[in-house]
């Protein structure tokens, strides 16, 4: 089996992003950026499906377009245990100001059908922190016609294909992916991902990371939707304080309207 | 931290080494600051002389790596504490 992983380069999960002066967007300079977690969570059962030696896979792929940073972005995931990076560079925004899922997704396509050949699966984040659009999976699955499965909270080998347990907001769903290739989203309760060690580290600076320039692929980088204005949530309200319990009600069914 | 004179063990090199970059994700409002100053502070208070104080040199390594070994379980709780912080915020928000 031979596995695509998706990583993005995002603003760190802890950072508490700033519009950008110019309106234009969030806040990057000098922002702390890390791997989308769930990115992570897709590396962790790439790695983990490699360790298991039943799934029989030849060799884990990591992927990432974005800045030159991306390396290091790359590097993780191979100090996680992917075998090899590809590195797509460019210099446009990858979260969703400039380069849009659908981009992402055909460049994907790309890369699936013109530069490694025999890609069983792809597995990427359920989406990303930045952009959350939770698009470039089924995307991916839809032009490159192979079944999806989102939000897998548990990934299991079934013959030739997967049992997957998707998560909803209605309860745990199974479903069976009767045949590879096929794309899977992965979400929180999949895996937890691995920290990456010094010593794994240096291993993986040995790896190989391919770089290839986004320019070279012949896609339609165009965004297809127009970002008409980006701006800070209003400030939550100050909160006021009341004397006693009839206040209080007297304002939650005159002022917040909740009760009758 | 090391001035010239100043010879650590390389393990003990290579374990500061390691809870700084652990400690880059650390999340504590002061961040990395705090990481180093807790550590600079636990390997002071360790220092060559309690190992030399030790004269069976079999000995004195045992006493060292067991040390760099109580680094490394810390070092491990603290990758624990990331990796438990970045959940629960990502269960919150999604």
């Amino acid at each position: 089996m031979k596995i695509l992983v998706g990583v993005k380069r995002v603003v760190d999960y802890a950072v508490k992003v700033r519009v950008g002066a110019d309106g234009a967007g969030v806040n990057l300079k000098n922002v702390k950026m890390s791997m989308n977690p769930f990115c992570e969570i897709a590396v962790e059962e790439a790695v983990k499906l490699k360790e298991n030696k039943d799934a029989k896979v030849s060799e884990v792929i990591a992927l990432s377009v974005g800045p030159k940073q991306c390396q290091e972005t790359l590097r993780t995931a191979l100090a996680m245990g992917c075998d090899r990076g590809i590195h797509i560079t460019t210099d446009k925004r990858t979260d969703y100001m400039e380069l849009q899922s659908d981009a992402i997704a055909k460049l994907f396509q790309k890369v699936i059908e013109e530069k490694e050949e025999g890609i069983d699966l792809v597995l990427v984040g359920k989406q990303a922190i930045d952009s959350d659009c939770g698009q470039v999976g089924p995307a991916v699955a839809g032009r490159m016609g192979w079944p999806q499965a989102t939000f897998a909270a548990k990934v299991d080998l079934d013959g030739d294909g997967l049992l997957v347990e998707r998560e909803t907001d209605s309860g745990t769903e199974t479903i069976k992916v009767n045949s590879l290739p096929a794309v899977v989203t992965c979400d929180l309760r999949l895996n937890t991902p691995r920290y990456a060690t010094l010593p794994n580290i240096m291993k993986a600076k040995k790896k190989k990371v391919d770089t290839y320039k986004i320019e070279d692929f012949d896609v339609d980088l165009e965004p297809k939707n127009k970002i008409l204005e980006v701006f800070e949530p209003p400030p939550r309200k100050e909160g006021i304080l009341v004397d006693d319990v009839n206040t209080l009600i007297d304002k939650l069914r005159n002022e917040a309207s909740v009760l009758q | 931290m090391s001035a010239s004179g100043n010879k650590i063990h390389p393990l003990v090199r290579d374990l500061y080494k390691r809870a700084i970059l652990v400690g880059r994700d650390y999340p504590h409002p002061r961040g990395l600051n705090y990481v180093r100053e807790q550590w600079k502070r636990a390997i002071r208070e360790n220092p060559a002389s309690q190992f030399e104080a030790i004269q069976d040199p079999a000995l004195r390594e045992k006493a060292m790596r067991k040390a760099v070994g109580q680094g490394r379980y810390a070092i491990r709780e603290m990758i624990g504490v990331i990796q438990l912080k970045k959940y629960r915020t990502m269960r919150r928000r999604y």
